[in-house]
């Protein structure tokens, strides 16, 4: 039935943007322009990824991979974040591969490039270069410390980011009783790499429309160090506004965190919970079916509950040791006090919140067969996030893109292949 | 000569509380005109979570002003019609509408999405919650701290072998409210083309497992279901966070290649270390993870944690301080960043308040301190709106404005 019907696909936001993503030269994986490019291509725009040829980017070497088997063709992270994109090999350290970039950007709106300053000048890419020669070009650098502060050729990644930005020191949150042996922590997987990416999407969007009222171009400077701290945005607040004596400024300095904000056992597993403001503290205690030892007018404050903090833990937590997740979450939630459960990835994964929702969607790859994989990260009513085509074969695209677009010759190709520049 | 990129937009803003104000200070920064529309029946918490050098007020929060700069403030009684009214009228006005309260509130304010398309056909509005407008759970309430549990991030942030972890930072708020940004500038480049507004529906969970690929990768791929695994990184080692000399001075350092490893061995008086057979190799120093670690921590202990950072990063090696609030304000790169920007604030004055993380060397950022409460309620209603001074009054006194 269905194939009698004339169906079109719904339109995406971004159709007709171009965009160029840049390889990270760096030797340790840093994802964060791949996850931008990912964005925009996930809504429409076109990507061209460039890859170093022979291995490839880094997410293709870094798996999960099916089996533990490695290929460059099926790796999870590969898989996931190269959706829609078209796939050119290119070597850009060569003068060779350089001109290829060159004629590349000549038609783009967006250049992402992962790559630290003096990585740039050494390859002719810096961002001096391409937005004079490229008036209009949204030319987006994407580094560990900005690309012109003065730590702009330090090194960095996920995880120094992470312990630079003051996110690390405060994680785990409320849980540290033994700080000697137990390091401030990063967050699971490359959350500051994924956030860094996120950021760089929103700033070339913000250049895009300031190209629309001049029809200029511009330097994009997103940095992964300023990134990451634009998360602790509240402790800058406390840390200006507050004395320096004051409980608020004073917890800034320790890594023993208390707020009514926790996570904590259960019954049978582990769930947030919340009462740290007025209104969720008198729905935590009809949840607990007002046990008494939370009523007491001490506690009827938050600074009344701060200073008792630890007595109000140990009855929550105390609470907690009777009550499935399940349970916790329902009570909690019926009298409006934030509750969650604490979700293994294989629960996310068969979560029927997450399945109602159908987030997580289904792809036949060419190379990796079936694979299932996260999905939308917003649901447009009108013009749906989707995937259109897997992530591509590496150098896929050489012979679209740079034979029939650039109009290179199958000899001259031969002759770039040849010499390992494609 | 920079641009305001958004001059001309404007953006009727009911969000509180962290994701969508920090969405909006982006928006305001590029020359929207931010109206935050605040309500009485439930002012933001985040106006009393804090305050300025001692003492607590609406207008006194140095949270408050760390996250709501340009922007104004009207305030209005939402319960009551007239005001659903008046917030009709800016909407009609508007390009953007955005909230994150709880799923149904805009709809008892007769001011959901399929109320708003009657009176501004191409709006383009934005719901973020914790996990979305549909499904069994929609109705649920929740901070991000507490929302990251359900989308599985605490499960995977943790010491190895130990408990889920709650997280800094009131993570994921603000990379919510990053991408926010995009998605409203995406919606709008498709209304430029086409006329046609959306619906943006959030859900704070489901963005926060886009951003966990390695860990639902494996499980989709191969039914593991990952663990907590530390500092540690799977293709990297050592990849942690270090002892320096002192108290609860730390130093993360991530070690690529067996390159980088002699590098940090020398630098650490131990090159012995680096032709350990043991540790030579990358896979070895995966399979000796935790003696590795050891060793290490053993031989940065004795360094003050500025100097061997140095010293590390001289060698072209990724490290650096682990550090609190306190001290990152102190960076002397920091503390000179444009993102830092001191601000106007009705009742204290002028205070450091963080800007944008990036910069645009053609777009010309417009701070403005965050508002008082209804502190631009008089002039919204007059200059855009066109009521009367005795009107205005008269709203007043019957509590539809505050």
């Amino acid at each position: 039935m269905a194939r009698f019907q004339q169906y079109e696909e719904p339109p995406r936001a971004l159709e007709g943007l171009k965009v160029v993503e840049l390889p990270s030269l760096d030797t340790m994986p840093f994802m964060a322009a791949s996850m931008a490019a990912k964005s925009f291509a996930d809504f429409g725009a076109e990507v061209l990824k460039v890859e170093p040829p022979r291995t490839g980017s880094k997410e293709r070497a870094l798996g999960p991979f099916r089996d533990e088997m490695p290929d460059p063709e099926t790796g999870g992270l590969h898989l996931y974040l190269n959706t829609n994109k078209l796939s050119v090999t290119i070597d850009v350290e060569k003068p060779r591969g350089r001109d290829l970039i060159f004629d590349l950007l000549a038609p783009a709106d967006i250049v992402l490039n992962p790559n630290r300053p003096e990585v740039n000048e050494k390859a002719g890419l810096d961002w001096r270069t391409l937005t004079t020669r490229f008036p209009k070009l949204i030319v987006v650098s994407i580094t560990f410390f900005g690309a012109e502060s003065a730590y702009k050729n330090l090194r960095g990644g996920d995880l120094v980011a992470t312990h630079m930005s003051g996110v690390g020191y405060e994680t785990p949150w409320h849980q540290v009783t033994d700080p000697e042996n137990q390091p401030p922590l990063k967050l699971g997987g490359r959350q500051s790499d994924y956030l860094t990416g996120y950021t760089a999407a929103a700033a070339a969007m913000c250049a895009l429309y300031s190209r629309k009222s001049n029809g200029a171009g511009q330097h994009v400077d997103v940095g992964q160090w300023l990134s990451t701290i634009s998360m602790i945005r509240p402790n800058i607040g406390f840390y200006s506004h507050e004395l320096r004596d004051s409980a608020s400024f004073q917890r800034l300095l320790t890594r023993r965190k208390t707020a009514g904000q926790w996570v904590f056992p259960c019954k049978d597993g582990w769930v947030s919970f919340s009462a740290g403001t007025d209104r969720f503290w008198r729905g935590a205690k009809k949840a607990m079916g007002n046990p008494e030892w939370m009523d007491t007018e001490l506690f009827d404050t938050i600074l009344g509950r701060v200073a008792n903090i630890d007595a109000i833990e140990a009855g929550v937590v105390d609470w907690l040791s009777t009550q499935t997740r399940t349970e916790a979450f329902e009570k909690a939630q019926a009298e409006h006090v934030p509750c969650f459960p604490v979700h293994s990835p294989a629960e996310v994964a068969g979560n029927q919140q997450y399945k109602a929702r159908k987030f997580f969607i289904d792809l036949d790859h060419p190379a990796a067969r079936e694979v299932r994989m996260p999905g939308a990260p917003c649901k447009f009513s009108r013009t749906p996030w989707r995937i259109v085509r897997g992530a591509p074969r590496l150098g896929e695209h050489n012979q679209k893109i740079l034979g029939e677009r650039l109009g290179r010759s199958n000899a001259e190709l031969a002759s770039l292949a040849q010499a390992g520049i494609i | 000569m920079g641009t305001r990129p958004l001059e001309g937009i404007r953006v009727a803003d009911f969000g509180w509380i962290y994701a969508v104000p920090h969405a909006t200070a982006w928006l305001g920064a590029l020359g929207a005109d931010v109206i935050r529309i605040e309500t009485s029946g439930a002012p933001d918490l985040v106006r009393f979570l804090t305050g300025t050098d001692g003492a607590i007020g609406a207008n006194r929060s140095g949270v408050f002003h760390a996250i709501n700069s340009s922007r104004r403030s009207l305030a209005l009684n939402l319960a009551m019609p007239k005001a659903q009214e008046i917030a009709r009228k800016i909407i009609r006005r508007s390009d953007f509408v955005t909230e994150n309260f709880t799923v149904g509130n805009m709809a008892k304010y007769n001011l959901a999405y399929s109320d708003l398309v009657k009176i501004k056909p191409d709006i383009i509005m934005l719901s973020g919650t914790p996990l979305g407008q549909d499904g069994p759970f929609a109705q649920t309430v929740g901070f991000g701290p507490t929302t990251q549990a359900f989308a599985g991030l605490c499960h995977i942030t943790g010491y190895p072998d130990s408990f889920p972890c709650g997280i800094g930072g009131t993570w994921p708020d603000f990379a919510v409210g990053t991408g926010m940004v995009f998605f409203l500038l995406a919606a709008l480049h498709y209304r430029d083309r086409t006329g046609q507004g959306q619906y943006l529906d959030l859900s704070m969970a489901e963005m926060v497992t886009t951003m966990m690929p390695e860990a639902m990768m494996d499980f989709l791929m191969n039914g593991r279901d990952q663990a907590a695994i530390g500092n540690r990184d799977e293709s990297m080692a050592p990849h942690g966070v270090f002892p320096a000399a002192g108290d609860d001075k730390w130093i993360a350092i991530a070690i690529a290649t067996d390159a980088e490893f002699a590098q940090l061995c020398e630098a650490l008086s131990v090159p012995s270390m680096a032709s350990d057979a043991k540790f030579t190799r990358l896979f070895g120093r995966l399979a000796n993870v935790e003696e590795l670690e050891r060793e290490i921590a053993a031989r940065t202990r004795v360094h003050q944690r500025d100097e061997l950072v140095a010293k590390l990063r001289a060698r072209g090696l990724a490290a650096g301080p682990v550090y609190s609030t306190p001290e990152l304000m102190k960076d002397p790169v920091f503390s000179e960043s444009s993102m830092l920007v001191n601000l106007k604030h009705g009742e204290v004055g002028e205070r450091v308040v963080p800007g944008l993380p990036v910069r645009f060397s053609e777009i010309d950022l417009e701070y403005r301190g965050a508002p008082m409460i209804g502190e631009h309620t008089d002039e919204v209603m007059n200059e855009l709106l066109g009521y009367s001074a005795e009107e205005i009054a008269r709203l007043k006194e019957a509590k539809v404005l505050i």
